[in-house]
């Protein structure tokens, strides 16, 4: 089995004197979906934003392609290749559909493919291309997460992470955006879905981790783990 | 009164040129920049130091003033501003209203309070239009420098990447983190493109004006007044507000133009405080 | 619960005696001649700056709003001065009166058309608002343009005269803001403070609220603009609506502490006492106060009262009332 594109080491993450993440440690394979789900304020998102560089740790390490990238900051992460598309999709609300991608492809690499990134971005949600002159505050919840998702495409990742991107849509347009997500992995993209919702997430997904009140609970391959496994991990019976 | 309405456009173009950096540091970066009067008053001074040491036409200091106020705008809020505006913005209003009487009383102490001016070759030269109708070539040239910045400006900020991290910064700062936006340096870029504008404000009004050490506050009103009427971060707005202060200076006459202008201002911030071209 | 009720009602007791005795000695010694002259101009600046920014404190570190255009109830009130004293020959009353009366009904106009807007826009506003006053009074025959008035009282008021109007007007500003902080409206604007929305979904009448602060502040600036400019004697347009009023007013506020009883005093004693040092080195004075205002908000961004206060958990004047439980 091939190394791991990102190794989380026993992190700990607070927020002044709150302890968010306790202890948390994961493995995601490359070129895999690997979900994580727990309930609210179980600490996913702040893992997430750990993991990112939007948020220093206290503790633990986070590995990258074998790289050490603990406390590297967001902005130079997305340049390697890690992107998070993050919770509530945080649009660039008073620009166009247009200007939010283009700033997906705002590290250099980026730049230079950005054509045939755009094309590639309509081609997965036709809907923006219709409504790319559009302010994008201006849009529903389900395009805007179209946006936040083609944005992060817009930087040629090789991971994502996807912040509880169903929080809040329709069925229908989950549906669909589990479906584009599962296209992506299969043109090679690595991806880590984070849910509160246990069933669509680990049906998606090879591998699942549990967490519970900032510790990851359980961990296996997601077809192997029992319904009522998941169910004592994620409420802590 | 054909005239007068002729200078009050051409005026126009100064004005709003005057107000398009402090109009972009409040509609886009959130700073109300009480010293943006003096910044242009000292870029003035620069310019027209640097042109009686130099003897070199007025326009030439730009290569200087332009670059020197951008680093200055860019220390400034890199070192200080930044820091107070994470204190809320009655302290970073309260500080930047510090710098502005720094500034004015500095500039009184190096350059005097005599009046200064720069002159240039068609100072006085005209364009006949009819027997008493003529366009001054100066404030035609000033004006229409105004309005090139202003485009310029409008287009850097809507088509650059830089232009765009800014705005995209200042909508929401993770976000553009995660896109890759360095945000530690993004407020001083917008900061040192403000008075970058400062700087090329400061020429277009000391050529037509004479201007003093302590006229920064005078074009602050007039700046602010510009952004208010025609709406904070709005291009095409600064130009009409810069128009209708024109206007009204000109045609209140040298006493009262003043005085119309402000009342202009007063009701229009009673009745409309979102600007003409806000929704 | 009652012994504590029974004990701070000794000690506000206590502290009104205190005070009064204090206030009837600055009296006795300004009237027996004990202080010099030159002790009695400072004094006499620090009770009139004190009630600037007393005033300044009360819309900026209370009411919510932040004006930089208190200067036209400086020089309006000095107008009103010279043109009741000089044109009509009344009293020092009747000018303290009118140039109070003059500043609320402009603090009224202003707070019809401006009090809808917040921030920098009310910020900048005021101060549009008070140029556009000197403007008009440049070119006003009636005020005798730029050159501008004298103030001629017969008898003219002796310094110790005017220093006890001085006094008296600080006290009272510190009294009507005490008392107004303390009453149901100051409570009001403590919860608009705090939040805005919140504190005007339970009732709280913010607009109401500011505009009778915005009145009071208008009112008693005039009053100590009023004695202010009997002890200059004279007014014109630049000096008396210039933005150096609200410079000085911003910076005692400022390092005394915004939003604090006692800072505004601290602060007035010292700018003026720093004001004298700086005397001697003329044309630095504002740069000075600029760089130690924007060093004091960076380092101490609540003034040296509202630090120590934070620092020591103490309040001086407290306007808190007391819980009933």
């Amino acid at each position: 089995m091939s190394e791991p594109i990102l190794k989380v080491e026993h992190i700990q993450a607070k927020y002044g004197d709150f302890i968010a993440v306790h202890d948390a440690s994961l493995d995601v394979p490359d070129k895999s979906i690997v979900s994580l789900i727990g309930a609210n304020g179980a600490g996913k998102s702040t893992l997430m934003d750990t993991i990112a560089g939007a948020h220093t740790p206290t503790a633990g390490k986070v590995f990258y392609k074998g790289e050490d990238i603990t406390g590297v900051p967001a902005h130079e992460l997305i340049k390697r290749g890690l992107a998070l598309v993050p919770q509530g999709s945080r649009c660039f609300v008073r620009m166009s559909v247009e200007d939010n991608l283009r700033m997906g492809s705002y590290p250099k690499a980026a730049r230079a493919k950005r054509a045939d990134n755009f094309e590639r971005v309509y081609n997965l949600f036709p809907v923006l291309k219709e409504k790319r002159k559009d302010a994008s505050g201006s849009l529903s919840g389900g395009q805007r997460q179209m946006v936040a998702i083609g944005r992060a495409m817009m930087s040629n990742p090789d991971l994502v992470l996807f912040d509880e991107i169903s929080l809040g849509l329709a069925p229908t347009i989950i549906k669909d955006i589990y479906a584009t997500i599962r296209q992506l992995n299969a043109e090679g993209l690595s991806v880590v879905l984070v849910e509160q919702d246990i069933h669509r997430s680990v049906k998606t997904s090879t591998y699942t981790h549990v967490m519970l009140k900032g510790r990851v609970a359980l961990s296996g391959l997601s077809k192997e783990l029992t319904e009522a496994e998941i169910k004592n991990a994620y409420f802590g019976i | 009164m054909i005239q007068q309405i002729i200078y009050g456009i051409l005026y126009g173009g100064v004005f709003a040129l005057a107000a398009i950096g402090m109009s972009m540091m409040f509609g886009i970066v959130g700073l109300t920049n009480l010293a943006h009067g003096e910044f242009i008053i000292l870029a003035a001074f620069l310019s027209s130091v640097l042109c009686t040491a130099l003897g070199c036409s007025p326009f030439l200091t730009l290569i200087i003033t332009v670059p020197v106020m951008f680093i200055v705008g860019f220390i400034l809020q890199k070192v200080l501003i930044n820091y107070v505006m994470g204190k809320g913005a009655n302290a970073a209003l309260l500080v930047t209203f510090g710098l502005s009487f720094i500034l004015k009383d500095g500039m009184l102490q190096i350059f005097s309070a005599d009046s200064r001016r720069m002159v240039v070759a068609f100072q006085s030269a005209n364009i006949r239009i009819s027997d008493s109708v003529v366009i001054p070539v100066l404030y035609l040239v000033v004006c229409l420098i105004g309005v090139a910045v202003i485009v310029i400006l409008h287009l850097f900020m809507s088509k650059t990447y830089v232009g765009q991290s800014i705005r995209a910064t200042s909508d929401d700062k993770v976000a553009a983190q995660l896109v890759g936006v360095n945000i530690k340096n993004v407020t001083a870029v917008a900061m040192g493109i403000a008075l970058a504008t400062a700087a090329v404000s400061g020429l277009t009004l000391g050529m037509p004006w004479p201007f003093y050490a302590t006229s920064g506050s005078g074009y602050l009103l007039i700046a602010f007044g510009v952004v208010v009427l025609g709406g904070m971060g709005s291009m095409i707005g600064a130009l009409v507000g810069g128009v209708i202060f024109g206007l009204a200076q000109v045609l209140g006459g040298s006493n009262w133009g003043v005085f119309i202008s402000y009342i202009i201002l007063l009701i229009f911030l009673a009745v409309r405080p979102q600007g003409l071209f806000k929704k | 619960m009652i012994k504590n009720n029974a004990r701070s009602k000794t000690s506000t007791i206590i502290t009104i005696v205190v005070l009064a005795i204090i206030v009837a000695l600055i009296y006795v010694l300004a009237f027996t001649g004990v202080f010099s002259s030159n002790l009695m101009r400072i004094l006499l600046n620090i009770c009139l700056y004190a009630s600037f920014a007393v005033m300044w404190n009360l819309m900026a570190g209370y009411a919510g709003l932040t004006s930089l255009g208190n200067q036209a109830f400086i020089g309006l009130a000095g107008y009103a001065c010279a043109v009741m004293c000089t044109t009509y020959g009344f009293g020092i009353w009747v000018a303290m009166l009118v140039g109070g009366l003059v500043c609320a009904v402009l603090a009224v106009i202003l707070a019809f058309a401006l009090m809808r807007m917040r921030g920098m826009y009310f910020a900048v506003a005021t101060w549009v608002a008070a140029e556009a006053l000197k403007t008009a009074f440049q070119n006003w025959k009636f005020v005798k343009e730029g050159a501008g008035m004298t103030v001629k009282i017969k008898p003219y008021p002796t310094n110790a005269e005017i220093f006890a109007l001085a006094f008296g007007c600080f006290i009272v500003c510190m009294v009507v803001v005490y008392l107004l902080l303390k009453s149901k409206t100051g409570l009001g604007l403590k919860a608009m403070r705090d939040d805005a929305d919140a504190a005007s979904s339970i009732g709280v009448n913010i607009f109401g609220s500011r505009l009778l602060c915005y009145v009071v502040c208008g009112f008693l600036t005039g009053v100590a603009g009023v004695i202010m400019y009997i002890s200059k004697g004279s007014i014109f347009p630049g000096g008396g609506f210039a933005i150096d009023w609200t410079i000085k007013i911003v910076f005692i506020v400022i390092i005394g502490g915004i939003g604090t009883a006692a800072g505004p005093v601290l602060g007035a004693i010292i700018y003026t006492l720093l004001y004298e040092v700086l005397a001697q080195f003329a044309g630095f004075t504002n740069i000075v106060l600029g760089i130690v205002a924007i060093v004091v908000i960076v380092v101490l961004p609540k003034g040296i009262i509202g630090s120590l206060e934070n620092r020591f958990k103490f309040e001086i004047l407290s306007q808190r009332r007391k819980s009933l439980e």
